[in-house]
């Protein structure tokens, strides 16, 4: 912990970044971010199994841009984030410092995101064993079961958007559900406008989410949402070869296509 | 307040006989912001134009749907009626009631009711329509044809002589094409090089047209009137500006075994070479593959020896030169099929079954045998010939099921020049069908028969194979009554089909126009744009598109060559404004878009880019997606793609497509989900 703290110093103080986003925990045993501005608050920082968040998700704030030079604490995920919002143009290299743990305990901090890709492709995270689970059993229902299922998980959904606010791929200014000009998207939470909201956020997603699976554990009604965009990334792959997060180039399923498509129809 | 002018065309009983049209005029003015609605038997006839045209005078219309057949067809003649009554034209939209309605439904209440919602949606739709205004682009007046085949060189010169600039680009050393390599031209037997090479000369002359030959296009970047195009000029090794022509290098290089292209493989080359005696430019170039200066390090240089001129430059390098052009015209050609493709004909193993093409070397003065019909395994003249005609073509089961279209022709052709030069031999013709669809092809083909005693056998062969020196050709005439039919012959002539150049499906993809199956480039309308593709300002001509002989070849060129002089008759083009944008707003977003680029990757036409947003010291306030309206198509995908909703289209934008598909709507299906 005494290297983090050390190198989150460093950092502020040799002036590589005027903010450096981390963990902290609370005295309750709270893991929540921090923001730290100067070089001896960062004893605050904090680094463990229980640092969940993907701290991604506050590198499009507009405060937090107003810094300019940022520094960033990231796990894996974050990790995954920051080169997949880098391949769509969304950070530039030169203002961001990021840092991690590694497997072994020692602080590695990135030159660029190249060093990133390699990392991250070297500690590739496994899939969650018991989402994989879940996604199998949903794809073994018939079509009718299927959609039953989502039918009642969303009807608890009370349009909260904390999955929107959680995930770092939402960065757009204004998401689609916010145009009125013409309303696509009802926004009362009845079954139609819950089930148009979740599929164009998982179609949204699809190919694009880092399986942090921060909009599942953000949803208050403990809805399983990352189920839907763990199935369409799998099929994104399975399909296409296409992961997200980890490369730092742009790798779109949906926007591109290959001439040599196994599939005819593409010629 | 919308008042919208609603107008339903009978069609005289295309729509009428199936839809109720007085019905459906009836219903439409009863809509909320219909002002007047009215039926007839033929609008888009004079008196139905004027109808139009007063109604928009008298009711004070703000927009006119007209429902009657397809926007395509009548689309421009109601635009501009309504434009010439004072409005602006893009107000005015069809729904179109007969292909989409009256053609493929019975007559019956529902098909009424479909045509009223069909109406009902396109005023929903023209409520909301902005008056536009179409886009003016600049030109370039410089054509760049590709390829120097007749096709290619009747296009350049067209073009050229009505005055405008043109590049040609030829991949090999010489332009000239697969007609150079003729021996003589149906249905009039005039020799064919003799009436191409002065169109040939004609080109290098033309002081209009740049000749680049051994040259590639590597790339076409932009949009109509204003493209950019990247030709690889490949090392000739030799400085045409000092050669002079003489040949001494020919005469003295070493490696003489080199499968000759021009002979079709019958004879051989050199490695350093002119194709053909008639080749413009008659300047030769160094193969790099065979030579052996460039295989083995820098030995011989024979060459740069004997040549008095100092002309060799083995140093010389690949370059790539960029060109601005307006238009471009693809001549590409063809290639054929060779005979290892047929197992059942020996999977060329027999050096005396031939390919058509090979035939025509073979009978060509310029030929590897003088013009003499002589075999190549032994130079023996065949006393018995055997030519197979539709060799690959029409046949599903090899994949090619077209119908090659020259080979009836040139095998007819073939069998009367064989005759012509061994008096006493034997020709034998096998056929599906004889297809001599053109002026004087059928009178040839029955020349053939009946003045050179050609023996035409109408059945296929199932087998060829080699007994004492003799081929065996195994058969059947259909004709008579299936009678199996065996003849010993000397030498086999296949008419193999022709097949798009090896490489076309990259060519195609890199100039961003369509292609077939089979490879072929895709006109952009099989009937009314047979020389247009699908990208505007790229034209085609000759068997690029599909196998051609040379009178349709010309035909197209030229009409290939009046669409490039038309597109060159004006400084700028104007095209329909319906394009997307992205949207802008005020500070501090500026733009919904937040530049993330998925966009740009999507675009068919690569009409993406990226733009600075700036404030007015110059500081970067944001990157977002900017859509070029000259190569903007409007095709949409973008609009589809972007999750913030942040590109629209003019003509069909979100606001527009919602309303018409909520005018389908009704309680009904709501309450369903």
């Amino acid at each position: 912990m005494q290297e983090l703290h050390n190198k989150i110093k460093s950092i502020l103080e040799n002036g590589s970044a005027s903010l450096f986003i981390a963990y902290q925990k609370s005295r309750e045993g709270k893991i929540t971010p921090t923001f730290i501005t100067k070089p001896e608050q960062s004893q605050k920082a904090y680094f463990g199994d229980d640092c969940k968040q993907n701290l991604a998700v506050y590198i499009h704030k507009q405060e937090v841009k107003n810094f300019g030079k940022v520094g960033i604490f990231a796990n894996i995920y974050t990790l995954k984030s920051l080169l997949q919002i880098y391949a769509e143009n969304q950070i530039r290299d030169d203002y961001l410092k990021v840092v991690t743990i590694n497997p072994n305990g020692a602080i590695v901090e990135f030159a660029n995101f190249m060093e990133i890709e390699n990392y991250v492709n070297e500690n590739k995270p496994a899939p969650n064993p018991e989402d994989m689970e879940r996604v199998e059993k949903l794809s073994n229902l018939s079509r009718e079961e299927r959609w039953d299922y989502w039918l009642n998980e969303l009807s608890t959904c009370i349009k909260c958007y904390a999955c929107r606010a959680a995930c770092p791929m939402c960065y757009c200014t204004k998401c689609t559900v916010d145009c009125n000009q013409p309303q696509w998207i009802s926004t009362p939470s009845h079954s139609l406008g819950n089930i148009e909201w979740h599929i164009m956020r998982a179609m949204h997603l699809a190919g694009r989410c880092v399986e942090c699976n921060e909009c599942a554990r953000v949803c208050p009604m403990d809805i399983p949402l990352n189920l839907l965009t763990v199935k369409l990334n799998d099929t994104a792959n399975i399909e296409f070869g296409q992961q997200a997060g980890l490369k730092g180039e742009l790798d779109y399923a949906l926007s591109t296509f290959k001439v040599d498509d196994k599939e005819n129809f593409i010629r | 307040m919308s008042r919208i002018g609603v107008f339903i065309c009978h069609c005289g009983e295309n729509i009428g006989g199936t839809v109720d049209c007085e019905k459906v005029a009836e219903t439409a003015a009863k809509y909320p912001g219909v002002a007047y609605s009215v039926d007839y038997k033929y609008m888009c006839s004079d008196p139905g134009q004027n109808m139009i045209k007063d109604a928009i005078k008298e009711h004070k219309l703000t927009g006119v749907v007209v429902a009657a057949c397809s926007p395509r067809m009548h689309e421009p003649t109601f635009r501009k009626a309504v434009s010439e009554a004072g409005i602006n034209p893009f107000l005015c939209e069809m729904a179109n009631l007969r292909e989409h309605c009256s053609w493929v439904h019975l007559k019956d209440d529902s098909t009424t009711e479909k045509a009223e919602e069909l109406v009902k949606v396109l005023v929903e739709k023209v409520k909301r329509n902005q008056p536009l205004e179409p886009i003016k682009v600049p030109v370039t007046k410089t054509a760049l044809v590709l390829g120097g085949g007749i096709a290619g060189i009747q296009a350049a010169l067209d073009i050229a002589n009505s005055g405008h600039k043109v590049i040609m680009i030829e991949k090999s050393p010489s332009i000239g094409g697969h007609m150079s390599q003729l021996s003589e031209t149906f249905p009039t037997l005039d020799c064919s090089q003799c009436i191409l090479t002065p169109r040939m000369v004609e080109v290098a002359q033309h002081p209009n047209i740049t000749l680049y030959t051994y040259a590639e296009l590597v790339g076409l970047d932009g949009f109509i009137g204003n493209f950019q195009a990247s030709i690889k000029l490949k090392a000739k090794s030799i400085d045409h500006d000092i050669c002079n022509g003489c040949g001494d290098c020919i005469a003295k290089c070493p490696i003489k075994k080199i499968p000759d292209e021009f002979n079709a493989g019958l004879g051989t080359r050199t490695a350093v070479y002119v194709p053909f005696p008639q080749a413009v430019p008659n300047k030769p170039v160094i193969d790099r593959e065979n030579c052996t200066y460039f295989t083995r390090d820098g030995k011989c240089g024979l060459c740069a020896k004997v040549c008095t001129k100092g002309a060799i430059d083995y140093s010389q390098k690949d370059e790539i030169i960029t060109i601005d052009v307006g238009a471009v015209v693809v001549a590409t050609g063809f290639d054929i099929k060779g005979t290892d493709f047929f197992p059942e004909y020996g999977y060329g193993r027999y050096k005396d079954v031939i390919t058509g093409l090979q035939f025509e070397r073979l009978a060509s003065a310029s030929g590897p045998t003088l013009g003499e019909i002589k075999r190549p395994s032994d130079g023996k003249v065949p006393q018995n010939i055997v030519f197979i005609a539709c060799a690959g073509s029409r046949d599903p089961a090899k994949g090619i099921e077209y119908c090659s279209k020259i080979c009836c022709m040139y095998t007819a052709k073939h069998a009367m020049l064989y005759k012509h030069k061994v008096h006493q031999g034997k020709a034998s013709v096998f056929y599906m069908d004889i297809r001599a669809g053109g002026k004087m092809y059928e009178e040839f083909v029955r020349r053939a028969i009946e003045e050179d005693d050609v023996n035409y056998i109408r059945g296929r062969v199932s087998r060829i194979y080699e007994k004492n020196g003799k081929l065996i050709v195994k058969g059947v005439d259909t004709l008579l009554d299936a009678y199996p039919v065996e003849i010993e012959a000397d030498m086999v002539v296949l008419a193999t089909a022709g097949i798009a150049n090896e490489g076309s499906e990259e060519l195609a993809q890199s100039l961003h126009i369509s292609y077939d199956q089979h490879n072929f480039f895709a006109e952009a309308h099989p009937k009314l744009k047979p020389v247009e593709t699908n990208t505007a300002g790229i034209m085609l001509a000759g068997a690029c598109q599909s196998p051609k002989d040379i009178p349709d070849s010309v035909s197209q060129a030229s009409g290939a060559a009046v669409k490039v002089a038309a597109l060159f008759s004006k400084d700028e083009l104007t095209r329909d404004p319906l394009i997307a944008y992205v949207n802008r707003c005020g500070p501090p977003t500026y733009s919904t878009c937040v530049g993330c680029f998925l966009c740009v990757s999507v675009c068919p036409y690569l009409a993406i880019e990226k733009e600075q947003i700036k404030d007015r010291n110059g500081n970067l306030i944001k990157e977002v997606a900017k859509i070029n309206p000259g190569l903007c198509q409007g095709c949409g995908t973008c609009v589809a793609l972007c999750r913030s909703k942040s590109i629209d289209i003019y003509g069909y934008s979100h606001s527009q497509v919602f309303a018409e598909v909520m005018a389908l709507f009704n309680e009904r299906s709501l309450e369903n989900v």
